[in-house]
């Protein structure tokens, strides 16, 4: 049992390390500040969500597999909100040149 | 479980304030005594700054029916993540990048900032400005049907505010 789930972990830990590259690989390779935030959100919250996912399993107990949890929530909601607040200030300086 | 005003308000206050001392607990884990009673003065202050913040009469949410709304949203994430990362590994990046406004429903408030939160998290778009009547989105790809998908999001959504049912 433990070995399938220690297999589990390193499948989703891989995965989310992939997405992570995508983000920076986004981040290099696309043309402007928004599609930059595009590739920088997305890619990495799945990123966060496989390798939160495959620690999971390896925790000690509830608590801490709820702190995860609990980081794996902020790093959403911060990275939701600030990608906004900077789509925002983007956009309302490019009009106001 | 609709008391008189000034006991629903002491409800949520309480709640409120269960909920941020939980959060203590998971982010602390030590269980010291200093460390608890620091606790529970953050989660006072927090409290605090949730009533300044977000009015406890601004409406709340029905959190079972936002719980029903995750496993679409964890989906949404899925598809989010793997469609730019398909992009951004392409030889040619295929992006057809370009601003769509959407006619929003919900009134400005907190309703509205969670709703263009979430779907700033959702495939190709990101929320970028706005009026009282719409929001502008900054999309990935202005080929896909954005509007509509955004309505059908706003629409479930919706169904987890707590004023609609009253009247539907």
């Amino acid at each position: 049992m433990s070995v399938v789930l220690d297999v589990f972990s390193i499948v989703a830990i891989v995965a989310g390390l992939v997405f992570f590259l995508a983000g920076t690989v986004g981040l290099l390779r696309f043309p402007d500040a928004y599609t930059r935030l595009h590739a920088l959100t997305k890619a990495d919250n799945l990123g966060v969500a496989l390798v939160v996912t495959g620690l999971l399993p390896q925790m000690d107990g509830v608590l801490a597999a709820l702190k995860l949890v609990l980081v794996w929530l902020l790093v959403m909601l911060s990275s939701g909100a600030v990608s906004q607040l900077i789509a925002r200030s983007v956009r309302r300086r490019e009009c106001s040149e | 479980m609709t008391g008189a005003p000034e006991g629903g308000t002491t409800r949520i206050l309480a709640v409120r304030a269960l909920l941020y001392f939980a959060l203590w607990i998971v982010v602390d884990q030590s269980a010291k005594p200093a460390n608890l009673v620091f606790g529970l003065l953050t989660s006072a202050v927090a409290t605090w700054a949730s009533v300044k913040l977000l009015p406890p009469a601004s409406g709340g949410v029905r959190l079972g029916q936002l719980l029903l709304l995750l496993p679409r949203f964890l989906w949404q994430s899925l598809v989010a993540g793997t469609d730019v990362a398909r992009r951004a590994f392409a030889p040619q990046p295929r992006l057809q990048p370009g601003f769509v406004d959407y006619p929003v429903g919900l009134p400005r408030g907190a309703g509205r900032n969670a709703f263009e939160l979430i779907a700033s998290l959702m495939p190709g778009t990101v929320a970028s400005d706005g009026t009282p009547e719409m929001i502008e989105f900054h999309c990935l790809d202005t080929g896909q049907a954005v509007v509509e998908q955004l309505a059908v999001e706003e629409r479930a959504y919706a169904r987890a505010l707590q004023p609609e049912p009253r009247d539907g």
